[in-house]
């Protein structure tokens, strides 16, 4: 142990076994693989060509696939000195032109906070994935949906960001790719809000060929045309965002700035219109952005909604209380949690006797839920669950406790 | 006459004027400034590397204000003691930029000492000038990891309590290919310091002790005189006495060959390829 060691580095792989390994993304075909891998095969089929992390239960799997598959497609993986410098690590590849990420789980999402913070102010993309375990403090290790509120509300000062929850390994993969996609169109950072058992499941995955994936690629100026006088890095909905070296000279900020960047000449109306518009360009296109999907609406009376791993209790359950009769038992599943997508719930569910919301806390979605629905919906019933995932029977339980049992 | 480093700077802008700095009349950090600029100017000319090769970052606090709009380059003022943490993923996403990190003694001993003593660990090719004025400058001259014990401050009304920080020392245990320490009042020694640096593989830390006439409430021209007094020189080959109370010493401290991140990375993804 020295820091004078100067023993030559040699990497502890032969040539002939670095030739056997998938030198790309994944080929197209049918795989059966572990939930983080998925997610680390996502990111790099998406164009994710720098990693940071820190290690932590239950995502420190991602961060070990993230090392082993980086450098087999030219990216480069870091094991930094903790979450703090993870994330901000991100904000450095991204301006420098990379699709970046980084994995953790309650206490290090905590230690994120500011730089993503600081990522919505400056506007830069990078994707998190919160492998959520239960807390508060260290709480346990197991799997959990606690982070959801914090996912959006953790941060300091204003902003709006978008998190997806996955519920399967083919989502991991899935949600991973639409995770950079959105961050690479709406230039936020996206939280991808996994949880112990998605990140932990071995299940099929289905790799599509590349041809039909979108993936998605941020505006950059040099290809609108724009010269770099005439370059303003903060203005137009989404501004077309340039990587350092490309000879646009942009001052990243995280303080309120005017359209060039520059900070000085502070007026509230200055303030509102920088502020106003990261938040707006997201709230504005919850329509483009927001995924919510819904089965058996035509006609319910009470409606199961869920989230994430839960949704695959939530939606066994409601189907075995369809099959005992209780055809007026609908559901929803929200694909995406934050924009929180108010309008397009209404658009999609009527007047509802009853809720029910299993949440692997003690209820948390169902707030913002009551807020769209208050109207709408006589009762809001929370069906919490505690380090692990409801079982269908608890759920069918409730549900039967408060409409009665089918006929 | 213009300054010649004006054309570096960003005086106005599409949305109005940058100029004048935030910086207090007599403040060192535009001595710096001017240092690192003459020392970036000279490796442009001298080197033949573009300007748009060279990204700077920076944390918070007044050492921080230079890259907060004022510089013609790619810049970041980035979050507080994170800047060598940001230029991490800089330099791994490209490692062809030139990394120029501003820091001060709050920045860099305290909020962001982590950040340093890895990043100095890792040896990645970047330069780190950090200002040290030894105190919370800023925020309006709070005691920092720098402040000299006794010294009283607006947080240490009675006195520090707290032995100083010597950030050279932890820079070389840490493992920095160069490590030099000047102060404003040696302009040339910074320029030609900070030039080694840029060229230096692996991972320079220049430390520049810096006046803060405001906070100290001294005169700027009798710091800067007070330094070249409390200087006291490494000479290669002489032993090292131990300075005296208020003394510190200058020089250049290490400059050596040490594996560097990204060239020893590289063999990984070269196997690869």
């Amino acid at each position: 142990m020295s820091v004078n060691d100067h023993t030559a580095f040699e990497p502890l792989l032969t040539e002939e076994e670095s030739r056997k390994v998938i030198h790309g993304p994944l080929p197209p075909g049918d795989y059966y693989l572990f939930g983080s891998d998925a997610c680390v095969e996502g990111a790099v089929f998406a164009g994710c060509r720098y990693y940071a992390g820190y290690p932590i239960t239950p995502a420190s799997e991602i961060m070990e696939k993230a090392a082993e598959r980086l450098p087999q497609v030219g990216g480069r993986f870091i094991q930094m000195e903790d979450e703090i410098s993870s994330a901000c690590s991100l904000i450095g590849a991204s301006w420098a032109g990379a699709k970046a990420m980084t994995a953790t789980s309650g206490p290090g999402f905590s230690l994120m906070m500011e730089a993503i913070s600081f990522a919505l102010m400056s506007e830069t993309p990078f994707v998190i994935v919160n492998v959520q375990r239960p807390g508060p403090g260290q709480g346990y290790i197991t799997s959990s949906q606690e982070d959801v509120m914090q996912a959006r509300w953790g941060h300091h000062g204003g902003g709006s960001l978008i998190a997806l929850a996955p519920a399967s390994v083919q989502e991991m993969f899935d949600f991973t790719i639409e995770a950079f996609n959105y961050a690479e169109q709406w230039r936020v950072p996206v939280i991808l809000l996994a949880d112990e058992l998605v990140a932990h499941m071995r299940e099929k995955l289905t790799v599509r060929p590349k041809e039909g994936v979108k993936i998605v690629n941020r505006a950059r100026p040099q290809d609108l045309g724009i010269p770099f006088e005439k370059f303003l890095p903060y203005e137009g909905m989404v501004p077309p965002m340039p990587a350092w070296g490309d000879g646009y000279r942009v001052n990243v900020v995280g303080l309120v700035h005017h359209p060039d960047g520059n900070i000085t000449k502070y007026t509230p109306e200055m303030h509102l219109a920088c502020v106003n518009r990261i938040y707006r360009k997201i709230e504005d296109h919850l329509d483009e952005i927001a995924k919510v999907e819904g089965f058996f609406l035509k006609g319910c009376r009470h409606l199961v909604v869920a989230y994430g791993t839960t949704t695959r209790s939530a939606f066994e359950a409601v189907n075995e209380l369809r099959v005992k009769g209780r055809s007026d038992v609908g559901f929803l599943r929200l694909k995406t949690v934050w924009p929180f997508p108010e309008n397009k719930i209404r658009s999609m569910v009527g007047p509802l006797e009853n809720i029910f919301f299993p949440e692997m806390n003690l209820g948390y979605m169902i707030h913002p839920l009551k807020e769209a629905l208050r109207d709408r919906v006589k009762n809001f019933i929370p069906i919490p669950c505690l380090g692990q995932l409801h079982a269908p029977e608890q759920i069918i339980e409730k549900v039967e406790e408060v409409i009665g049992k089918g006929i | 006459m213009k300054h010649p480093m004006l054309k570096y700077l960003r005086e106005t802008g599409l949305c109005g004027d940058r100029f004048p700095t935030i910086f207090c009349p007599g403040c060192g950090i535009g001595q710096v400034l001017n240092y690192t600029l003459i020392a970036v100017d000279h490796i442009i000319h001298k080197d033949g590397i573009s300007r748009d090769r060279f990204v700077f970052a920076s944390g918070v606090g007044c050492s921080a204000r230079l890259t907060s709009h004022y510089l013609n380059f790619d810049a970041i003022w980035s979050l507080h003691g994170r800047a060598p943490a940001v230029v991490t993923g800089a330099l791994l996403a490209q490692p062809e930029l030139k990394a120029i990190v501003f820091t001060g003694d709050g920045d860099a001993a305290a909020i962001g000492g982590n950040h340093f003593i890895h990043v100095c660990r890792r040896n990645l090719d970047m330069t780190l000038i950090c200002m040290n004025n030894g105190l919370y400058g800023m925020t309006g001259g709070q005691s920092a990891p720098t402040t000299p014990r006794g010294t009283s401050s607006t947080t240490s009304p009675y006195g520090n309590v707290e032995n100083a920080f010597d950030l050279c020392e932890l820079a070389i245990t840490a493992g920095a290919s160069y490590v030099a320490r000047w102060t404003t009042a040696h302009p040339k020694q910074c320029i030609q310091a900070i030039e080694k640096g840029i060229r230096k593989k692996g991972l320079a830390f220049i430390e520049i002790m810096t006046q803060c006439p405001i906070h100290w409430k001294e005169d700027p021209a009798k710091m800067m005189k007070k330094f070249l007094s409390q200087a006291m020189r490494l000479v290669k080959g002489k032993g090292k006495k131990p300075p005296k109370r208020d003394q510190f010493w200058v020089g250049e401290f290490i400059d050596r060959d040490q594996p560097e991140w990204l060239e020893t990375y590289q063999k990984i993804i070269d196997r690869f390829r």
